[in-house]
């Protein structure tokens, strides 16, 4: 008889990626938890209330990263969409893809250690403002390449029409691209706030540990090997993906091919 | 006319000038830091850093070991994603399913990093599971799962990382080629299951999807939060070897970190080229 082993690999699989969430939560609950013990000695809510305490500043921190990443994604994918167009109807357009692949494809850690001079000569350097710029530079590329789809003959011929039938740009752009785009623009938007919102080697360069993001916090309580409170932060950092990711998944992973 | 084409023009200076600019900016900076033509001590055109870096052999080291790593993943994690489409595709369409793959991608390296952490290290988890069951009963008993020689918790987080977006790719390719079809016709024209596997299956995902597959082996060669948390002293992987020298209070290892950064950047870029260049098509390409 042939066993039907599917169920087993599957129940696994879930098994497999519900429990970093389950764990994460745990062990956000937890404290004085030594070993060997299994179970924590404390359990309860503790680390939690010092979320809206100014002691860990873990709600600035929230509100920083939400600042940033907002900021991050409105620029970038506005002026992605914007930009693209005039790159990926120019005669050239081959040769600027591929130089737009250069910063999109390298560390943005080692990218930020090479620009930290020119932060610094331009006063960006451990402020909110140079974290943003910073940011924006590598989401920048994504946004632009992102749209490399869109601008396409069918969508140049709709533009066509609108002048023909006597419509200006802005009418073109209100009318016709805009709601044509859309879909793809709201993706864009929640790409590079995830891409900034996950960002933690170029910040912590530019922001010099001044401006703590929730990714800054996680490797700060990981080196005070406070583990209850990095959980803690590891929560708040995955809590609005999987949000967004409930409400709709279309928005945290786009359609690639 | 001439109107048009100007305002064209700004798009295309406003990409060169936040997309190309501090890229060039940045690549020429560490290009002179690490000539000793700029630099705090620095007084001068030199040689000498980027000797001692081909000489010590660091840089080799650690490209060596950050590409074995990113392959080791990215091999294991492509297997795997191909694996489990041909194996669960339908399984992975219910509605219970569609939603909890993509929960993995809610959760960002450095997190990945610092569970991997909590779970192999010594005192962790899994440490004191065995404890409990008499595996062990010291934590210096549990083997070196992170931080460890062969890299184990960094290449076990980047397939956590990068395993189920592949999944949700290959799955997608799967529909959009529509190999499901091809598969039924290969079938009725009596193709066995292994043939279809190796004839249709994996030709059609790996050659929609091998540029991807190599710029995540380039994102992974250039991971910076995940070695971070998990690697060792010695050798360490690209980026986090480049910080580390960089942010040195010995002045001369500033310049060989950014000799590093040179080599590392015209690796990526010449490997960019190699996948983005417009090609000319020959007479009879296919």
């Amino acid at each position: 008889m042939r066993i039907n082993w599917k169920p087993f690999v599957l129940s696994l699989a879930v098994l497999l990626i519900l429990f970093p969430f389950v764990y994460l939560v745990f062990l956000s609950l937890a404290s004085e938890w030594r070993f060997p013990d299994v179970w924590p000695s404390y359990l309860g809510l503790r680390n939690w209330q010092t979320v809206f305490d100014s002691e860990t500043g873990l709600l600035q921190s929230f509100l920083s990263s939400l600042v940033i990443s907002l900021s991050v994604a409105v620029f970038s994918t506005a002026s992605g969409f914007l930009i693209s167009k005039s790159v990926f109807y120019h005669p050239k357009r081959k040769t600027l893809t591929l130089l737009a692949y250069f910063p999109y494809i390298l560390s943005p850690v080692v990218f930020a250690a090479c620009l930290s001079f020119f932060f610094l000569k331009m006063g960006l350097f451990g402020n909110m403002t140079g974290v943003v710029v910073a940011q924006f530079i590598i989401a920048f590329p994504y946004a632009l390449l992102f749209f490399s789809s869109f601008w396409n003959e069918k969508v140049k011929n709709y533009e066509d029409l609108v002048a023909t039938l006597g419509g200006n740009k802005w009418q073109a752009y209100t009318k016709v691209l805009l709601p044509l785009a859309k879909g793809l623009i709201l993706i864009c938007f929640f790409q590079t706030f995830l891409i900034s919102w996950f960002e933690y080697g170029l910040t912590s360069i530019i922001g010099i540990g001044k401006v703590q993001t929730l990714t800054i916090k996680v490797f700060l309580f990981i080196k005070e090997a406070n583990y209850y409170y990095g959980a803690l932060s590891c929560c708040l950092l995955i809590f609005p993906p999987v949000v967004l990711l409930y409400f709709n998944k279309r928005y945290v992973f786009k359609k690639l091919v | 006319m001439s109107l048009r084409i100007k305002k064209a023009n700004i798009g295309v200076l406003f990409f060169i000038l936040i997309g190309i600019v501090p890229f060039a900016a940045a690549f020429i900076y560490a290009l002179l830091y690490s000539f000793g033509v700029t630099g705090v001590a620095n007084d001068g055109f030199t040689l000498k850093f980027w000797e001692t870096v081909i000489a010590s052999g660091s840089f080799f080291k650690s490209l060596g070991f950050s590409v074995l790593i990113a392959l080791v993943a990215v091999v294991i994690s492509v297997g795997g994603a191909l694996w489990i489409t041909l194996k669960f595709k339908e399984q992975l369409e219910s509605r219970f399913f569609s939603f909890i793959i993509y929960l993995p991608l809610a959760i960002p390296g450095i997190v990945t990093g610092f569970f991997t952490f909590q779970l192999f290290s010594k005192g962790g988890f899994l440490a004191r599971i065995s404890h409990k069951l008499g595996f062990i009963t010291e934590a210096s008993q549990f083997p070196d799962l992170v931080n460890d020689g062969l890299a184990f918790g960094i290449i076990l987080s980047f397939i956590a990382l990068i395993m189920p977006f592949f999944i949700l790719l290959f799955l997608n390719v799967y529909k959009n080629e529509r190999v499901e079809e091809l598969s039924i016709l290969a079938q009725s024209l009596g193709a066995s299951a292994n043939q279809i596997a190796k004839k249709i299956f994996l030709p059609i995902l790996i050659k929609k999807t091998w540029v991807l597959i190599v710029l995540y082996f380039i994102f992974l060669l250039g991971a910076y939060e995940v070695p971070l948390i998990l690697g060792q002293e010695s050798p360490q992987m690209l980026s986090v070897l480049i910080i580390q020298e960089i942010k040195q209070y010995d002045l001369d290892k500033i310049s060989e970190g950014y000799v590093v950064a040179v080599l590392y950047t015209i690796i990526v870029s010449v490997t960019a080229i190699a996948l983005f260049l417009p090609k000319r098509k020959t007479a009879y390409a296919n």
